[in-house]
C-alpha cells in the first residue's frame, strides 16, 4: 500500500501542478490508532508540497469520501463550483456515481483517482480482540500485518486479513472502474455479497428478529451520525425533521427511533452502495447492516438492478415496468 | 473528611444500606457499552472501564423528559420527579461537568431554576471513582480537572487492587458513610500511600495541552478563514453534543394523540443541527457547518467563560474517540491557540 | 419551586386580522385566573411564549401596553405549525402563556428623551405596545417628542390600521407611514424603504434615543442612517430575534455571542451588538 500512497501523491501534485483542481480530498493519519480521517487540500498560489505530504493510503482509509462532496456543489450564484481530486475505493466510486445520477455532483467537476481496495480494517473487531484494554498504536507491515501496541506496553501482531470489516470481506466490487486514474495494483478478491447472511437471518422467527431489531435500536441515541456519513443522505429538509405534518417525534422513545431508521433506509432502496458507513459512523455501536443489505438483496432480486455503476439508467424507484414484481400485493 | 476501606465484593451491599429509599445507580455493561444503570445486585456493576460511553448527564438531565402532559387544550399534570438517586463510579472529569450543569440549570441570578434537573441533583449522592490509567484522548488536567479531582463529588473513592478506599468530600459524601459506618474498615496509611500514588501517577501520565490565553485567542480570531479548514471534515451529525458531559441545549416538542391528549417533552438537542437556529422566515443566522462547529466550540471555551467562569469542557476525549471523522477537538484548539 | 417551563391559562377573546394577505392576525388573549393576571407584570419591550398544547410553544413580542389593563395582545404571523394552529383557532379556544421574558426597552434611559421610534413589516408589534405606553395620560408628559416611523411592503400590510389612524390625528406623536411600492390609488403616505424614509424625516438626534425593530436587513441600513444623524451607539436601541425554546436562558439556541436573546434581550444597544457575532 505504500506504493499506493506514492501514487496518489504523485497523481494530486500533478493535478493540482495543471491546475485541474482546485481542492483535493483524501486521507491523512487520524489522531488515534486505526484511523485515517478525511483529509481536504486546497489550492494557493504555490503547489501545496508539504500537504500532499501528508496524504496517505493504509488499511485504516474507511471514510467515504463522496459524502463530502454534495455540499461543494449546492447552487450558489456568488461562487463558481469547484473542482474537486478525490481518492476513490469501490465503495466511494459507486457513491459518486449515485450522486452524479442524482444531480447532486458534477461529473466534469470531479477528478476521479481509482485505488484497487485491499479492504479496510474494522476497528471494532480490533478493539474487541484486546477487550477494553487500550490501543495506543497501531501500525501495518507490507506483509499483511497489524502491529498493535496496547496500554500496558506490550506489542501485539494480528493479522489484517482477520480483522476486515464485513463489509469489505462480502465486497462485490472492490475494483474502481471509469476513474480518471487508476492506482496500479490488485484489488482483493470479490466477495459474495453477503445475501446468505440475509437469508439465514429471514429464516428465523419473527419474535427472534424483532428482538433483535429492538436491541439494535434501542441503543440509538439519535444523533444523526448515520445520516450524515452516508453520502446518498443528501436531503436538504430530512423526513425526521419535518415539523409541519410531523412524521415522528424528536425523542428516544423506541418506536420513534424504529421509524427514522426504517425510513432511512427505505430511501436508500436502489441507492445504497453497502458502504457501511453509516454503521461505523453510529458511536452507540447501532448495527444497521442487517437492515442496509436486506434493502440492497430486494432492489437486486426484484428489480435487478445494482445501484452505483451507471449515471444513464433509471432507478427503479423513480419507474415503474410491467414485469415489476408485485407480490407485495399478493403476498404481502 | 471521612475515610473507609471496604472490599469491592460487598460494593453492592454497601451502596443499598445506605440508599435507603434511593435508587442506585452504578456502571454495567450494557448492549451499548458501559452506561450508568439502576441496579439491583452486585454482579451488575462493572468496575474494568475507562469510562461510560455516554456521559452520566443523562441521570440528571435525561434525553427525553417529560414536562406536562394536557388533555385537548387544557394542562393536566406537571410532572417533577421524585426519586432520590446514590450514583456510583462515575469519573473525576464527569463529576466536575456536574457542577458546570448546576450552574445552568439553577442559574446564579437565580430567575428561573430547572425543577427537573434540580430535583433529581437536589437528592442525589454523587460517588466518583478516581481514575487509575487515563485514556491517551483524556485531556481533564488542561481544562482544570485531575484524575482524582474532588470537585462535583461527594464521595472520591481509589480503586486498590481488591479494596476500595473511600473519601468523603462533603457534608452529604459524610452522612452517606456515617450511615453505613458499620460496613467500612478504618483506612490504614498504606492504603492512603497507595491511592495518593496512584493519584499522582494517573496525574503524570497526562498529555498536556496548552491553553493559555485561549479564550483571548478565540475571541479575536472569530473571523479568521481558518475557521473554515478546520471545520472541513465535519458531518454535521451530533455525536460530539450528545455524548459531552456539560452539552446541554435541548428543544421542547409537544406529542398528541388523535384524542388529543399528550404530553410536552423536553429533549437533548445539538448546535450541529441547521434546524437549531432556523427561523420561521427561513433565515438561519448559522447558516454553514463552520458556524455551527465554531458555536460549538465558543460556547465551550469562552461564552461559558463569561457567563459562568468556566470552560465547559471537562477534558472527557468522548468527542475525539466517538467522532465518525476524527475530527479532534485538541487539534482545533491547539490551532486556533497558535492563531 | 416555581416552574418556569409550565404556562399560565388564558383564552383567545377575539382575533382580528391585520393585513390583507390575512396571515397576520391579533389575539386578544385573557387571563383564566385572577392571580395570573396580577402575577403577570411586563413593559414593553418584553416577550411571551404562547402555547397550543399538542402544536408546541412559540415566542412573540407583546403588542399590548401594560395600561391596556386585563388582557395582552399578541400578532402572529401565519409561517408554523404553532401560528397555523393558532390562525385557525376560533375565540374562546383555551392555549397558554408563559411570561412575561426578557427584558424591556431601557424605560429609565428614555425618560425626559425625545423618542425616535424606526420600524418595519411584522416587527411592529412590541412598539405598538411602546408607542400606546408613552401615549397614555400618566404617560405623556414624560417623554420630549415621538417620532415614528413605520414601514411595510404596501398599505395593505401596515398592523393596527385603526391605532395609525387616531395616532396620525394625534399632536401627542409624530407619524410617518410608508410602503415600499406605490400604490395605484388612495395612499396618502410615503413611498420608499424606511431607512431612506428616516432620512428625509431627519429626526434631530439632540436628547434622543431611537427604538429600531424590524426585519435585520432593515436593521442594518436603519443603523448608518441614525449613526448619520449624529445618534449615539448608546442610544440607538434595537430588538432582536432568534429561535427560542425554553426562554430563560437554558436551552442555548437564541445565543449572540455570549448573550442569550431570550434572558439578555430582546432589546440591545447598538453599541452592545457591534461588539457581538452577527449571528441573528
Amino acid at each position: 500500500m505504500e506504493s499506493m500512497e506514492k501514487k496518489i501523491r504523485e497523481i494530486a501534485r500533478e493535478i493540482f501542478i495543471n491546475q485541474k483542481i482546485d481542492f483535493f480530498l483524501g486521507y491523512e493519519e487520524g489522531s488515534v490508532p486505526l484511523k485515517s480521517r478525511p483529509f481536504f487540500i486546497q489550492a494557493k498560489e504555490k503547489t501545496p508540497d508539504g500537504l500532499i505530504n501528508r496524504l496517505v493510503w493504509n488499511s485504516f482509509c474507511s471514510n467515504n469520501l463522496a459524502v463530502f462532496l454534495p455540499k461543494f456543489f449546492e447552487h450558489d450564484p456568488r461562487k463558481k463550483p469547484p473542482r474537486i481530486g478525490i481518492s476513490v475505493k469501490g465503495c466511494d466510486l459507486r457513491s459518486i456515481v449515485a450522486l452524479i445520477k442524482e444531480k447532486q455532483v458534477p461529473r466534469e467537476n470531479i477528478v476521479l483517482i481509482g485505488v484497487p481496495c485491499l479492504g479496510m480494517i474494522d476497528k471494532t473487531k480490533v478493539e474487541a480482540n484486546f477487550q477494553g484494554l487500550e490501543i495506543i498504536g497501531s501500525e501495518e507491515t507490507p506483509e499483511g500485518v497489524l502491529n498493535i501496541t496496547t496500554k500496558d506496553g506490550k506489542k501485539h501482531h494480528l493479522k489484517r486479513e482477520e480483522f476486515l470489516q464485513e463489509a469489505c470481506i462480502e465486497c462485490r466490487f472492490p475494483m474502481t472502474e471509469g476513474t480518471d486514474y487508476l492506482i496500479e495494483g490488485k484489488a482483493r478478491d470479490p466477495g459474495d455479497g453477503g445475501y446468505a447472511r440475509i437469508k439465514a437471518f429471514e429464516d428465523k422467527p419473527p419474535e427472534e428478529r424483532w428482538e433483535y431489531f429492538k436491541r439494535e435500536i434501542s441503543k440509538c441515541i439519535r444523533c444523526n451520525a448515520c445520516r450524515q456519513a452516508c453520502p446518498t443522505c443528501w436531503c436538504k429538509e430530512c423526513f425526521a425533521e419535518q415539523t409541519d405534518l410531523r412524521w415522528i417525534g424528536a425523542s428516544i422513545d423506541l418506536s420513534d427511533t424504529m421509524i427514522f431508521h426504517l425510513i432511512r433506509i427505505f430511501h436508500q432502496a436502489g441507492r445504497c452502495v453497502e458502504c457501511d458507513a453509516c454503521y461505523r459512523a453510529c458511536p452507540m455501536g447501532v448495527d444497521l447492516r442487517m437492515f442496509t443489505k436486506k434493502i440492497v438483496q430486494d432492489v437486486d432480486e426484484l428489480f435487478s438492478y445494482v445501484p452505483g455503476f451507471s449515471t444513464e439508467d433509471t432507478p427503479p424507484m423513480s419507474t415503474f415496468r410491467e414485469e415489476d414484481s408485485d407480490n407485495f400485493i399478493s403476498e404481502p | 473528611m471521612a475515610q473507609g476501606v471496604i472490599k469491592k465484593e460487598d460494593l453492592y451491599r454497601l451502596l443499598s444500606t445506605a440508599a435507603g429509599k434511593k435508587k442506585v445507580y452504578a456502571p454495567i455493561d450494557g448492549v451499548g457499552g458501559i452506561e450508568f444503570a439502576e441496579i439491583h445486585e452486585q454482579k451488575e456493576i462493572t468496575l474494568d472501564y475507562s469510562n461510560s460511553k455516554l456521559s452520566p448527564k443523562s441521570i440528571f438531565f435525561p434525553q427525553r423528559e417529560v414536562l406536562c402532559t394536557f388533555a385537548d387544550d387544557a394542562l393536566e399534570e406537571v410532572q417533577t420527579p421524585k426519586e432520590a438517586l446514590i450514583v456510583f463510579g462515575i469519573r473525576p472529569c464527569d463529576a466536575l461537568s456536574l457542577t458546570y450543569l448546576d450552574k445552568v440549570f439553577s442559574d446564579s441570578a437565580g430567575r428561573f431554576k430547572d425543577p427537573y434537573y434540580l430535583k433529581r441533583r437536589e437528592n442525589a449522592v454523587i460517588i466518583s471513582l478516581a481514575c487509575k490509567e487515563p485514556r491517551a484522548t483524556c485531556f481533564c488536567t488542561s481544562v482544570g480537572g485531575s484524575p482524582s479531582g474532588k470537585e462535583g463529588a461527594d464521595i472520591l473513592v481509589y480503586e486498590l487492587a481488591d479494596k476500595l478506599l473511600f473519601e468523603s468530600c462533603s457534608d452529604r459524601g459524610q452522612d452517606f458513610m456515617k450511615t453505613a459506618s458499620v460496613l467500612f474498615k478504618q483506612a490504614e496509611e498504606d492504603h492512603k500511600t497507595a491511592a495518593k500514588e496512584q493519584a499522582e501517577k494517573a496525574k503524570d501520565g497526562m498529555p498536556v495541552l496548552n491553553l493559555n490565553g485561549l479564550k483571548e485567542r478565540v475571541d479575536k480570531v472569530f473571523e479568521d478563514p481558518l475557521w473554515d479548514e478546520i471545520t472541513r471534515n465535519c458531518l454535521g451529525c451530533g455525536a460530539c453534543t450528545y455524548l459531552c458531559p456539560t452539552c446541554h441545549c435541548f428543544d421542547i416538542t409537544d406529542e398528541e394523540n388523535r384524542k388529543g391528549e399528550g404530553y410536552r417533552i423536553r429533549t437533548w438537542d445539538s448546535c450541529q443541527y441547521p434546524l437549531f437556529t432556523l427561523h420561521a422566515s427561513g433565515h438561519n443566522p448559522r447558516v454553514n457547518k463552520k458556524q455551527r462547529m465554531r458555536q460549538r466550540i465558543m460556547h465551550k471555551y469562552s461564552y461559558t467563560v463569561d457567563n459562568y467562569g468556566d470552560i465547559f469542557c471537562v477534558g472527557c476525549g468522548r468527542c475525539i474517540l466517538y467522532c465518525p471523522v476524527n475530527l479532534d477537538i485538541r487539534d482545533m484548539l491547539n490551532t486556533l491557540n497558535k492563531l | 419551586m416555581e416552574n418556569p417551563y409550565i404556562p399560565y391559562p388564558v383564552s383567545i377573546d377575539a382575533i382580528t386580522i391585520e393585513n390583507d394577505a390575512k396571515d397576520l392576525k391579533t389575539f386578544k388573549l385573557t387571563f383564566d385566573r385572577e392571580e395570573d393576571l396580577k402575577a403577570f407584570t411586563y413593559m414593553p419591550g418584553q416577550f411571551a411564549e404562547m402555547s397550543v398544547f399538542g402544536k408546541g410553544e412559540s415566542p412573540f413580542g407583546i403588542a399590548s401596553s401594560p395600561t391596556e389593563e386585563g388582557y395582552l395582545l399578541f400578532t402572529v404571523k401565519r409561517t408554523g405549525t404553532v401560528t397555523k394552529e393558532l390562525h385557525n383557532s376560533e375565540p374562546g379556544r383555551k392555549i397558554g402563556v408563559r411570561g412575561p421574558l426578557g427584558n424591556t426597552f431601557p424605560w429609565d434611559r428614555m425618560v425626559g428623551k425625545n423618542i425616535v421610534i424606526v420600524s418595519g413589516g411584522f416587527a411592529f408589534t412590541t412598539l405598538r405596545s411602546a408607542i400606546t405606553y408613552m401615549l397614555c395620560k400618566e404617560q405623556r408628559s414624560k417623554f420630549g417628542s415621538i417620532t415614528t416611523v413605520y414601514g411595510a411592503r404596501d398599505p395593505g400590510e401596515l398592523m393596527y390600521k385603526d391605532i395609525l389612524k387616531s395616532w396620525e390625528a394625534n399632536t401627542n406623536i409624530d407619524l410617518t407611514l410608508t410602503v415600499d411600492r406605490a400604490p395605484d390609488n388612495g395612499w396618502h403616505g410615503r413611498v420608499g424603504l424606511v431607512p431612506n424614509v428616516l432620512k428625509e424625516v431627519n429626526p434631530s438626534s439632540e436628547n434622543s434615543i431611537a427604538l429600531v425593530c424590524g426585519p435585520p436587513i432593515m436593521i442594518r441600513f436603519t443603523i448608518p442612517v441614525l449613526l448619520e444623524l449624529g445618534f449615539n451607539k448608546d442610544d440607538i436601541i434595537i430588538s432582536l430575534e432568534n429561535r427560542m425554546k425554553c426562554g430563560i436562558g437554558k436551552c442555548g439556541r437564541c445565543n449572540v455571542g455570549s448573550k442569550y436573546v431570550c434572558i439578555d434581550g430582546p432589546v440591545f444597544t447598538y453599541a452592545e451588538l457591534e461588539h457581538l457575532p452577527a449571528e441573528y
